[in-house]
């Protein structure tokens, strides 16, 4: 066999089986009736209050937000790093107890492995999973191809730019071929200009791998480009607002931002935000 | 325009000018760091030569080097060295081993730290030198109570970098190698042994030195062998270039102790 060949049979891995006809019907995730407190020095805090919503295999969900409305903990327990103190969640129709390799996540922060090369950065999670260091080399440098970053594949991740570190970070955190991706303000701490390639490279990079992926921001912008259905989240304590389908066509671009369908949805989203923000005010005014 | 243009080729000039000083400044600097050593050694022997002071107790460098070099062709330098080093670099070695393993253990189960760290912080203040009494109780004057000072002065400084090293990798790094599937052995081995090693590395050149400090303590409460020894016979005898060559030597050993550590260092956490 070429080694061309094999690297595309592996590559087809990352693409989840076609769903079955019960497969289909159960989503990829289901949150019921998620609470989340934290202790707090002036006793408890509720963060996320009764939060309910299902994510059907392959799609891309936004999660939209203030800060502090605990949409990153809603992820994090998705992911399997909290616990929460009531309601239950199921990946694949399994609970999540702790982190699971079929979940993966990229954080707001690369959080790459310093003493790393960007190749044994993506290979890092394979070979956790017991493949060999040749089979876990093949399966980074397919993704290192993926996501642009042939030239340095052997360059250490204090030389990149923001940009591509973060890339490197999804490429790591699809080497496992995760059914699940989630993101966490992966794009927030960089520039416009960056942010804006990332967001077009993420979405043929999703095209690519079909794994439903559930991303988190604060930018109405980029959760309207890059979704199929939108969350709206309140603060304290954080609930889910309002859902918007995302009926615009794919494939999308940054490009989209000045359609008229686009405007309408965003207009949609701000009301429901500036309404929320105005009860947030008042409730805040009288206490 | 006219003020303009007459000023450019003086502020030109002035340029050049400014860059020929700062040239010639740092190659007087560099002469001068050249000649400090030297100069320090000429005054040195003027002084000690000028019967103002005491030719037996400050004796001129002249004299120092020739005791040096008796020291060395009698062959007994070597031995002084040899014993010295050894007692230095197995003493090093152990320490740290015990306070790079006690570290992550206590850096990393919060019930290791819970039963050893406040023995650790109440023990870790006693000088080493301190124990040098009880030692010979224990040990006498074998190499055993030599070795067991230089660990004691080693472990602590070793254990308390590793413990905060330990407590302080990025959590960051931590969540994304859990996400990934590490397993906890893998986990302690990679993440968090390679991410407290800056912290590890500067405690343990902190230990270089403490472990010189206290093979003085050390040969001092009595040996057979070893350059601080080496240096108290000679006080016993007033030979007191002998003992100007001990110090000298003692001194250049652990610089370039210190010296090679850094330069290891600074290849061990290349990524810093």
């Amino acid at each position: 066999m070429q080694p061309g060949h094999r690297s595309k049979a592996k590559l087809s891995l990352a693409i989840p089986q076609p769903a079955t006809a019960t497969e289909r019907r159960e989503p990829a995730i289901q949150v019921s009736n998620l609470s989340i407190v934290f202790d707090t020095e002036r006793g408890q805090l509720i963060a996320v209050d009764r939060v309910s919503f299902d994510v059907p295999h392959g799609e891309f969900v936004c999660i939209v937000g203030p800060s502090g409305c605990g949409k990153s903990t809603v992820l994090n327990t998705i992911a399997g790093l909290e616990v929460p103190f009531e309601g239950e969640i199921l990946v694949e129709g399994l609970p999540v107890h702790r982190p699971r390799p079929d979940v993966g996540m990229v954080f707001q922060q690369p959080h790459l492995f310093p003493w790393k090369s960007v190749r044994r950065n993506i290979a890092h999670g394979p070979r956790m999973l017991g493949k060999s260091a040749q089979q876990a080399n093949a399966i980074a440098d397919d993704l290192i191809a993926m996501v642009g970053l042939k030239r340095f594949a052997d360059a250490y991740p204090n030389t990149l730019s923001g940009g591509m570190q973060q890339r490197v970070a999804i490429a790591r955190a699809l080497a496992n071929q995760p059914r699940v991706l989630l993101m966490d303000e992966p794009f927030g701490a960089l520039d416009a200009q960056t942010r804006a390639v990332m967001q077009d490279n993420l979405l043929e990079l999703r095209d690519r791998i079909k794994a439903t992926i559930v991303f988190v921001t604060h930018d109405i912008d980029e959760a309207i480009v890059l979704a199929d259905r939108v969350l709206i989240m309140s603060a304290g304590p954080g609930r889910i607002l309002r859902q918007l389908n995302v009926d615009l066509p794919r494939p999308r671009s940054n490009a989209i931002l000045l359609e008229p369908t686009y405007l309408a949805l965003k207009k949609d989203c701000l009301d429901v935000i500036r309404a929320e923000g105005l009860r947030a005010f008042r409730q805040s005014d009288e206490t | 325009m006219v003020p303009d243009t007459a000023l450019k080729p003086d502020e030109g000039g002035e340029r050049a000018r400014e860059r020929a000083d700062a040239g010639r400044l740092q190659r007087l600097n560099i002469l001068i760091g050249a000649l400090s050593v030297p100069l320090f050694v000429l005054l040195w022997e003027l002084v000690a030569r000028s019967g103002i002071v005491n030719i037996v107790l400050f004796p001129p460098p002249s004299v120092v080097a020739v005791a040096i070099f008796e020291w060395m062709r009698s062959g007994q330098f070597f031995l002084d060295l040899t014993a010295s080093l050894y007692r230095v670099t197995t003493g090093f070695m152990i320490g740290a081993a015990l306070g790079i393993f006690l570290g992550i253990m206590t850096g990393q189960f919060p019930i290791v730290s819970s039963l050893l760290s406040p023995l650790f912080h109440i023990l870790r203040p006693i000088p080493p030198i301190a124990f040098v009494p009880i030692v010979i109780l224990w040990f006498g004057l074998s190499e055993t109570g030599k070795l067991f000072l230089v660990v004691w002065g080693v472990f602590f400084t070793v254990w308390l970098s590793t413990h905060i090293g330990v407590q302080k990798v990025d959590r960051g790094l931590i969540r994304a190698a859990l996400m990934l599937g590490t397993p906890r052995r893998q986990m302690l081995q990679e993440i968090i042994l390679l991410g407290a090693l800056p912290y590890i590395v500067v405690g343990l050149r902190t230990a270089v030195s403490i472990s010189f400090y206290t093979l003085v303590a050390a040969e001092l409460a009595g040996t057979f062998a070893g350059i601080v020894y080496r240096i108290e016979i000679a006080q016993q005898n007033l030979q007191t270039g002998q003992v100007m060559g001990g110090l000298a030597a003692l001194g250049l050993i652990s610089f370039a102790a210190d010296r090679m550590f850094a330069a290891l260092a600074e290849r061990t956490v290349w990524w810093r």
